[in-house]
């Protein structure tokens, strides 16, 4: 039993074409993608569209990480970058209460290797009038804050991380931000 | 053409048969042995790939099982189920010259190891890069519509590409590299709709709750199913089966052809994509289901064309083998044509069920499955093959006229074609119906 030379050696060149391709598309891809930058400044001067009707009051100084960064009519996500201080937005259709929807959360917390802070939740409310709920986590380098709002079927999760130093120096900058996050131009 | 050679009048170029003038078909040679892929690079190539994809959904399923157990095995077992009934009718296709099986799990899994796994990291990073060099917005809005496309088509299409390097003497027909490219596809659409439900299990955030598992098996599966990777793959498979069987045009040719093949299953992956004409669950169920309708049945239509004339034109080639034979006891003028039609293969079964009962049915099914390998055997010319399916087929007549039930055809064809046609028009608008409910159920 054998194969022609000329068959085995085109055969061999198909073969690495297919892997080829097949590389270029598994990494290439990505190693092209990771070598352009994906930070772009972001204007905190008018609300930023998160998407599903979410707006946003960027902090001062961020950053937008456009990889992260999706604005759709149902849902959205937003990452702003200040630093190493990481700021995510996450909306999407939710049904279900403000407990369901924290538990959500703090379940994808934890899954990415965090810890809830024993009683450190909270009612938080924003300037437009939505009503949620906050608390804060910690991991093995970073800590972190987490917030729910919940209106008209949607749910606004909000994470922020960093270290505690990090943290402190851009927390207020941060907390006026959450505190602006509106739905559709108003509040509930 | 004569039994001994093998050799119909319209494959030497000479006859009248329309295979042989615009769709040659190829048998496989008798001299070809399967073993001999193992000294194929190829072969230990795709080895190697479907195993690594193995690992990869298998650690993406127990993280799955771990979390949402309930979930995760409804989901496998649902999808599991939905991929028979396209199976059954990707693989009666090729009823005449069935491919090995071996080759069609073969297809299968690249579609749903290899394919899936390689267009994950790809569709991310050509999403990325439409944010940076574009914007978010776009990526959000036409990303879908050019990865998904991009990154899936190419994946799959060298999934038919490997099998073909792997096992080119089974490629005899352009037929062959339709149901090869629609098992690929076939695979790449089962894996990620199970990944798709288990990721909706997740956000939903109810725990290991089965609610969003059936929307996802009723949105993804039915609605969108029918037209979605398995056709896109067919098309492309359409094209790389016309590269390599259509020796007779310039490469030139061939080679445009397939691209063109390319280029149909891309634009239909991008209008289904698109956000041109988009829609999601939430909206108007009808608005929904026009939507979904319009998208999906003008790419259904123009692949099922190409596949039907792929498929008659396959058929002629084999039916011309015992057409040469010119004995009616191996098959009658009626027969003949009956083989070379499913609908009308069911009807004479039909047709020998009310005349003989269940052993009548089942003289028949075996008649039919006995002449399809004997022509099959003739093309190949390869006498052991011959001589078994002869008998074989002799035995089935023998049996046949034992229950006095001597041709397996059916006398009224028209008639039960067009009742079985009005019921499947009434069943279509019930489940049309029952979708609209559905759809609007869900929103």
């Amino acid at each position: 039993m054998r194969v022609a030379r000329g068959r085995l050696l085109w055969n061999l060149f198909g073969s690495l074409g297919i892997l080829l391709t097949l590389g270029l598309i598994y990494a290439g891809l990505p190693a092209l993608d990771r070598s352009l930058p994906a930070d772009r400044p972001v204007s905190n001067a008018r609300p930023y569209k998160v998407g599903g009707g979410v707006t946003v009051i960027p902090p001062s100084g961020a950053m937008i990480d456009v990889t992260q960064t999706r604005p759709g009519p149902r849902q959205g996500t937003v990452l702003f970058v200040l630093g190493n201080v990481r700021y995510v937005l996450v909306v999407t259709p939710f049904r279900g209460d403000l407990d369901a929807a924290t538990d959500r959360l703090t379940r994808k917390i934890v899954r990415a290797g965090g810890q809830r802070v024993a009683g450190s939740e909270r009612a938080v409310d924003t300037t437009a009038g939505l009503y949620g709920r906050q608390g804060d986590y910690t991991a093995r380098d970073r800590g972190g804050r987490y917030t729910v709002f919940l209106v008209d079927g949607v749910s606004i999760e909000v994470t922020v991380s960093g270290s505690d130093t990090e943290l402190s120096r851009v927390s207020a900058e941060i907390a006026a931000s959450t505190r602006s996050i509106a739905y559709r131009g108003g509040g509930a | 053409m004569t039994a001994a050679t093998g050799r119909p009048e319209g494959a030497s170029g000479t006859g009248g048969s329309r295979s042989a003038r615009t769709a040659p078909v190829h048998p496989t040679p008798v001299w070809a042995v399967a073993r001999k892929s193992l000294l194929l690079p190829a072969f230990w190539l795709v080895t190697i790939l479907l195993a690594v994809g193995g690992v990869h959904l298998f650690s993406v399923l127990r993280e799955a099982f771990l979390e949402y157990p309930k979930a995760t095995a409804l989901t496998v077992a649902l999808f599991a189920v939905y991929a028979v009934p396209f199976w059954l009718f990707v693989g009666a296709l090729d009823y005449l010259e069935r491919e090995p099986p071996l080759l069609l799990a073969t297809a299968f899994g690249w579609g749903g190891l290899v394919a899936t796994m390689v267009a994950i990291p790809g569709n991310t990073a050509v999403h990325n890069l439409l944010a940076k060099v574009y914007s978010p917005e776009f990526a959000a809005s036409w990303g879908p519509a050019i990865a998904g496309p991009t990154i899936e088509e190419t994946a799959r299409v060298l999934g038919v590409v490997a099998i073909v390097l792997i096992a080119h003497a089974q490629i005899n027909s352009i037929l062959d590299g339709v149901i090869y490219g629609a098992l690929v596809g076939l695979g790449f659409q089962v894996v990620e709709d199970i990944v798709y439900a288990v990721g909706a299990v997740d956000v939903a955030g109810r725990g290991d709750d089965v609610g969003p598992v059936f929307a996802t098996f009723f949105v993804r599966g039915f609605l969108a199913g029918l037209w979605s990777h398995t056709l896109f793959g067919a098309l492309a498979g359409f094209g790389v089966g016309y590269l390599v069987v259509r020796g007779d045009r310039s490469l030139a040719r061939r080679a445009g052809i397939a691209t063109l093949a390319f280029g149909g299953a891309w634009a239909c992956h991008f209008l289904w994509n698109s956000p041109l004409l988009a829609v999601e669950v939430g909206d108007n169920g009808y608005a929904l289901i026009a939507v979904l309708l319009a998208k999906g049945i003008p790419p259904l239509l123009m692949i099922l064309l190409l596949v039907r004339s792929a498929r008659h034109r396959e058929a002629d080639f084999y039916i011309q083998q015992l057409v040469d034979l010119d004995d009616p006891d191996i098959a009658t003028p009626a027969e003949l044509r009956v083989l070379s039609m499913g609908h009308l293969r069911a009807n004479a079964r039909r047709h020998a069920y009310g005349r003989a009962g269940t052993a009548g049915r089942r003289a028949v099914r075996r008649l039919q499955r006995a002449q399809a390998r004997l022509a099959v055997a003739i093309s190949r010319t390869d006498p052991v093959a011959v001589d078994r399916w002869r008998t074989e087929v002799l035995a089935q007549r023998g049996r046949l006229r034992v229950l006095g039930h001597s041709e397996a055809a059916a006398p009224d064809e028209r008639t039960g074609s067009m009742r079985r046609r009005m019921l499947y028009l009434l069943v279509g608008i019930a489940v049309m119906a029952a979708l609209c409910v559905g759809v609007t159920a869900l929103s």
